[in-house]
């Protein structure tokens, strides 16, 4: 047998179908996303105009949800979204990214750290319905009160875990080499790991949150039981807080043309912004490293 | 075996006048875990020279060197027992401030390894750890040694630029810098030049014997060349034994025991 006689045909075959199947796979995932994508902006686009057609309507960001038959917008959603998003991430990051630090530079291959990693793990795939009830549990029926606040709490349960990991991924890249080298010149641990460290990890370290507010900027479940909704607009998180997903699933429900035409605009608000943020992940991702 | 009459000893290590001691190992053993990396070594440094030491891979000569700056601290799995005096003071004890002690000793490793800030902090860093310094002050220090490390010509215009932007030799001189602007007394190396190109490697070698007649320097390295080159004295280590410790020039041209001289004329290694 030669080095170079013909491949046979049955691999010629085999290879070929193989191929092929990667392929169907790969169309029928990417045409579900375009079908999704193509609803979301042919449905939701509409709320950005005036329903004559005849320019920008702005009532989105300038308005309140409306009651049935009248104008309004999404103000208030918006708003109490925004403001629960960044108590979560406000929250998330300090706990997270320590919580990283821990595992990554003082907790590698210790018993404690290990238990720690694999619970971090199972919170990180916990059904977000659960981590509702949980908040409900705890903050809700205690204080006999649905709140913004509880909101967060519940949101930023989401994003912990997201954080924790990313951080403990992206510091364990760090090479060892660095972190001796600013020992060996006396400085303490944690001067290396904040001076050095962090400051080689930080694009990383940015883009896993930047991923973990992707994630829960579109999380309804948690939210159910814990800020539920408000008509009107309140910077008060003590009380019930308004919020995007919870508008678009009561609007999307309902049997009012304007409401269902708020929820998709509303839906297509929180794509637009959570592929923003995912764009920008990944170009300070991309950001040049050390060869 | 040829019967001979005058067997050549196992071990032979050259005693330093103790007036010229800098640094003196005594009996220390190395531990990775259960298994030990270094069996009872021996031996004193000398002040303002260069200490080489070399040896095939695996014979405890990175070990020995991260021995010295208590590197191996950082690591719970690792022990080394035994004394390291440095001006007759005990390093190795558990009441020792490790941190002001590596401060004392700096190191250099084998890759270059910037941290990601400007090419100035990158000087600057080690020094704002432990003295306050007016602004031209600490720029006068960081000019001086990135001066000492042959490198001033190539970035004093762009002290500002990452560190992480220079060449790779330019990175292992700015690592060299980074580690003379604390002043050290003793600087380690650790097969600085491994990761270089020939002419990066002869600057270096160039900058490395300028820097002796102020620091004590001991440099671990893989090329026999380098270490005659550069070192006073010159250490061969074997399977974690200091086998043979001299003058540079008797070791490479007529080492005492069989093992070195089998290394040496490369029957193995």
């Amino acid at each position: 047998m030669t080095a170079f006689a013909p491949q046979r045909l049955s691999r010629t075959i085999a290879e070929g179908a193989f191929l092929a199947f990667c392929w169907v796979a790969a169309a029928v995932a990417l045409l579900a996303l375009t079908a999704i994508m193509w609803s979301l902006v042919s449905q939701g686009i509409g709320g950005f105009f005036k329903p004559d057609g005849s320019g920008l309507d702005l009532n989105i960001f300038t308005m309140s949800t409306p009651a049935p038959g009248s104008e309004g917008g999404l103000l208030n959603a918006i708003m109490g979204s925004l403001m629960m998003c960044a108590a979560a991430m406000l929250g998330a990051v300090f706990v997270g990214v320590l919580a990283g630090t821990w595992l990554s530079e003082f907790a590698r291959d210790s018993r404690y750290g290990k238990i720690v990693r694999f619970l971090n793990d199972v919170l990180l795939s916990a059904p977000s319905i659960l981590v509702g009830l949980f908040v409900y549990e705890i903050l809700v029926a205690p204080l006999k009160g649905f709140s913004g606040f509880a909101g967060a709490v519940a949101l930023g349960l989401i994003a912990a875990p997201v954080i924790t990991r990313t951080t403990e991924d992206v510091l364990r890249l760090q090479p060892t080499a660095l972190r001796e080298a600013s020992v060996a010149l006396g400085a303490p641990v944690w001067r290396t790991i904040l001076a050095v460290i962090w400051k080689s990890a930080q694009g990383g370290m940015l883009t896993g949150a930047l991923l973990a507010f992707a994630r829960i900027s579109g999380e309804t479940a948690p939210l159910l039981f814990t800020a539920l909704n408000n008509q009107f607009l309140s910077l008060d998180m003590t009380k019930p807080t308004a919020n995007l997903p919870v508008v678009i699933f009561n609007f999307a429900l309902s049997a009012y043309d304007d409401w269902r035409r708020l929820a998709w605009a509303g839906a297509l608000l929180i794509a637009a912004t959570v592929l923003t943020v995912t764009i920008i992940a990944r170009l300070l991702a991309q950001e040049p490293r050390r060869s | 075996m040829n019967a001979q009459v005058d067997t050549p000893p196992e071990t032979a290590v050259l005693e330093i006048p103790p007036e010229t001691v800098k640094l003196s190992i005594r009996d220390l053993d190395f531990f990775y875990g259960g298994k030990q990396a270094l069996f009872g070594v021996n031996v004193s440094f000398a002040a303002n020279a260069v200490t080489a030491l070399i040896g095939p891979s695996g014979c405890g000569k990175s070990t020995l060197l991260r021995t010295l700056n208590r590197m191996y601290s950082l690591y719970p799995g690792q022990k080394a027992t035994g004394q390291v005096l440095l001006d007759g003071e005990d390093i190795l004890g558990s009441r020792v401030n490790v941190a002001a002690l590596r401060a004392r000793i700096g190191m250099v490793f084998q890759k270059p390894t910037p941290f990601p800030m400007s090419i100035f902090d990158n000087v600057a860093y080690g020094v704002r750890l432990y003295e306050k310094m007016s602004k031209p002050d600490l720029a006068n220090r960081v000019e001086e040694s990135l001066r000492r490390a042959a490198l001033w010509d190539e970035v004093k215009d762009k002290l500002k630029d990452s560190g992480l932007s220079l060449s790779g030799g330019q990175q292992q001189r700015l690592c060299v810098a980074r580690g003379i602007a604390v002043k050290p007394e003793i600087l380690l190396l650790d097969e600085p030049a491994s990761a270089l190109d020939p002419i990066s490697t002869a600057r270096l070698e160039e900058t490395i014997a300028a820097l002796k007649t102020e620091y004590t320097v001991v440099i671990v390295t893989h090329n026999m060349g380098q270490a005659a080159r550069l070192s006073d004295h010159t250490g061969f280590m074997y399977l974690g034994q200091l086998v043979e410790f001299g003058e540079t020039e008797q070791l490479f041209t007529n080492p005492v025991t069989t093992r070195a001289r089998d290394y040496i004329t490369g029957r193995f290694g």
